[in-house]
């Protein structure tokens, strides 16, 4: 283990990287599946 | 005195476990009626079994909505606050008579409103949004249950003051401070609510007023409503940043990002209760723009959050010898059932978290108003990310408060997973169902407009339900195991606070400083809801008289 002035987060920044996709996937398919419905406003 | 060597005394022990004993046999009550509705989701309506007790599906909804959303969680956290408070601050309660008295207004609060949803008088949900009418006495026992738990908050703003004026200088310890300022919010956040009731619906459920202006009683309620998730969420932020990290064998990765996230969430959590509101029309438009600004605003302490957990459980499990960019997850204390508990609540809580962002944009919000999306998003942040962190907390908490041994760890771990599994299932459910169109808080069961295309997700809402039922009696089960185990444990259960990586006395000045902080909420609140409650107020409408639709 390196000592902590050398720690450096990278998986927590990758699994952050992997959640931010998610998030944009997601919301993605939640907003075209919503167009591909029809607006109803 | 370090962190290792203070222990609560008896006493003080007791008052805290009498304040979990109560949100855990709320908890159980509440829990019977959620798979009565997933059940009845999926075709079996079990509600006519229950008559007489039980008269229909609205009344188990408000009971399951107020008992676990409301009471399970306001009892658990007052009393998880104040032991945040006596032990990260290494004293008693300044004034223990005044927090007793708390505990008892909210116990007294209690059983007021239970009573008249019992017979029936009351369901209204756990929103009680009128023009639906309740009995006078469940509007007086809520209000009692926040006044009651506004008093314990006095008790930890004078202990907290003691402790000040014994420690100059010093940082407030991180699990302490924390504590103390979601009180701050919660003492904010409930002023919406109550101002509702004293103004509004007591007044109209005692016959003093005939009739109530359901707009601005929407506004009020939403005032409280988006922070009280905030004061459900901050306890359980409390466990993520600075006890997992010690249950994993690490450390807190930053003391001052975890305050900084903290202060974030004072300042924007309560500003923005019109997100919630975007079908009104008694809102302007520009209004909602603001609020849906500030509401994505909350998404920078969110990842502020994440970042510092997440890299708080790596330095952990790289100290236990985890490599790889990825692998090091596998490294963590799976097998124990607070951490697994814990972890898993996180794991859905990221997705909470995603279908947040979706509710919070307009347009899309606007599709998923009011369906099946809405509880499917918050059985992922309040009863998972929250509950089954709770869960896991009390996993240590409860063999420290009683001096027993967790009974049957293996049926504990077991418990999280079906938790996690049992909640996939139900919640993936409810928000497909919600984006098909599905309407929420409705006995689909009954209804005859179901497409074809819903059946096969109403059954997984029942199955979900169902495993989440299995779970919470593994819960219960382990709980009633320890409290009468008589196996006790060889010494006092230690209480995992983590060091920061960094000594807490670089932490900057700034960030131990409430003045400017609660100061600037307060005037963030003002700006943004100012302007529009004047109006409301100005233009009220007493208009609607009361319905009882039950």
């Amino acid at each position: 283990m390196k000592n902590q002035e050398e720690f450096q987060p990278k998986g927590t920044v990758a699994i952050l990287v992997v959640f931010v996709i998610t998030l944009i996937v997601l919301w993605g398919t939640i907003y075209l599946t919503l167009l591909q419905r029809g607006g109803t406003v | 005195m370090t962190a290792q060597t203070y222990s609560l005394s008896p006493k003080e022990k007791s008052f805290v476990s009498w304040h979990l004993l109560v949100a855990m046999v709320a908890l159980a009550l509440g829990t019977l009626f959620g798979p009565l509705q997933a059940f009845e989701h999926a075709g079996l309506n079990l509600y006519p079994f229950l008559q007489p007790l039980i008269k229909s599906y609205y009344q188990g909804l408000t009971l399951h909505g107020v008992l676990n959303a409301l009471v399970w969680t306001t009892f658990f956290i007052t009393g998880f606050l104040t032991f945040n408070v006596i032990y990260g601050l290494k004293r008693p309660l300044r004034y223990p008579t005044l927090n007793q008295v708390g505990f008892w207004l909210m116990i007294v609060g209690l059983v007021m409103a239970a009573i008249p949803i019992l017979l029936n008088k009351a369901s209204v949900l756990y929103t009680f949004y009128p023009p639906m009418k309740a009995h006078w006495a469940y509007y007086v026992g809520l209000t009692l249950v926040v006044v009651g738990s506004w008093v314990e908050g006095y008790g930890f703003y004078f202990t907290y003051a003691a402790w000040r004026k014994e420690n100059p200088g010093e940082r407030t310890p991180f699990i302490a401070f924390a504590s103390v300022l979601t009180m701050v919010l919660w003492q904010i956040a409930t002023l919406g609510v109550a101002v509702e009731m004293l103004t509004m619906l007591i007044p109209w459920s005692l016959g003093l007023i005939e009739t109530v202006d359901p707009q601005l009683a929407r506004t009020y309620f939403w005032f409280t409503g988006h922070p009280l998730v905030y004061f459900w969420l901050l306890p359980a932020y409390i466990s993520w940043y600075a006890m997992l990290p010690k249950q994993v064998g690490g450390k807190m990765f930053s003391d001052s990002l975890a305050r900084l996230a903290f202060w974030l969430f004072l300042l924007l959590s309560v500003p923005l209760g019109f997100h919630h509101q975007y079908v009104d029309p008694g809102v302007p438009a520009g209004w909602k723009f603001v609020h849906a600004v500030l509401t994505f605003s909350v998404f920078f302490p969110s990842l502020l959050t994440a970042f510092t957990v997440i890299a708080s459980l790596e330095y952990g499990a790289r100290k236990n010898g985890g490599t790889g960019l990825f692998r090091w997850v596998l490294a963590l204390p799976w097998r124990d059932p607070s951490v697994a508990a814990q972890l898993l609540a996180g794991l859905l809580f990221f997705f909470g978290g995603i279908g947040g962002l979706a509710n919070a944009a307009y347009n899309v919000n606007l599709e998923l108003h009011n369906t099946t999306f809405v509880p499917g998003h918050f059985h992922l942040t309040v009863a998972t990310g929250v509950t089954l962190t709770f869960m896991g907390v009390s996993y240590w908490l409860v063999p420290y408060l009683t001096g027993k041994k967790l009974w049957k760890p293996d049926l504990a771990r077991w418990q999280a997973w079906l938790w996690f599994i049992g909640m996939i299932i139900f919640s993936n459910a409810m928000h497909v169902l919600g984006i098909l169109g599905a309407p929420r808080r409705t006995p689909l069961g009954d209804a005859p407009y179901v497409p074809a295309e819903w059946n096969s997700r109403l059954l997984q809402v029942g199955i979900g339900g169902g495993i989440l039922f299995i779970s919470a009696i593994l819960y219960f089960a382990v709980m009633i195991g320890t409290a009468f185990s008589k196996v006790k444990v060889e010494k006092e259960v230690e209480v995992p606070v983590a060091e920061a990586l960094q000594p807490v006395s670089q932490t900057p000045a700034w960030l131990d400083r409430w003045a400017p902080w609660v100061y600037a909420a307060l005037a963030l609140i003002v700006i943004a809801y100012g302007p529009q409650l004047y109006e409301q107020i100005r233009n009220i409408s007493l208009t609607s008289p009361g319905f009882r639709v039950w």
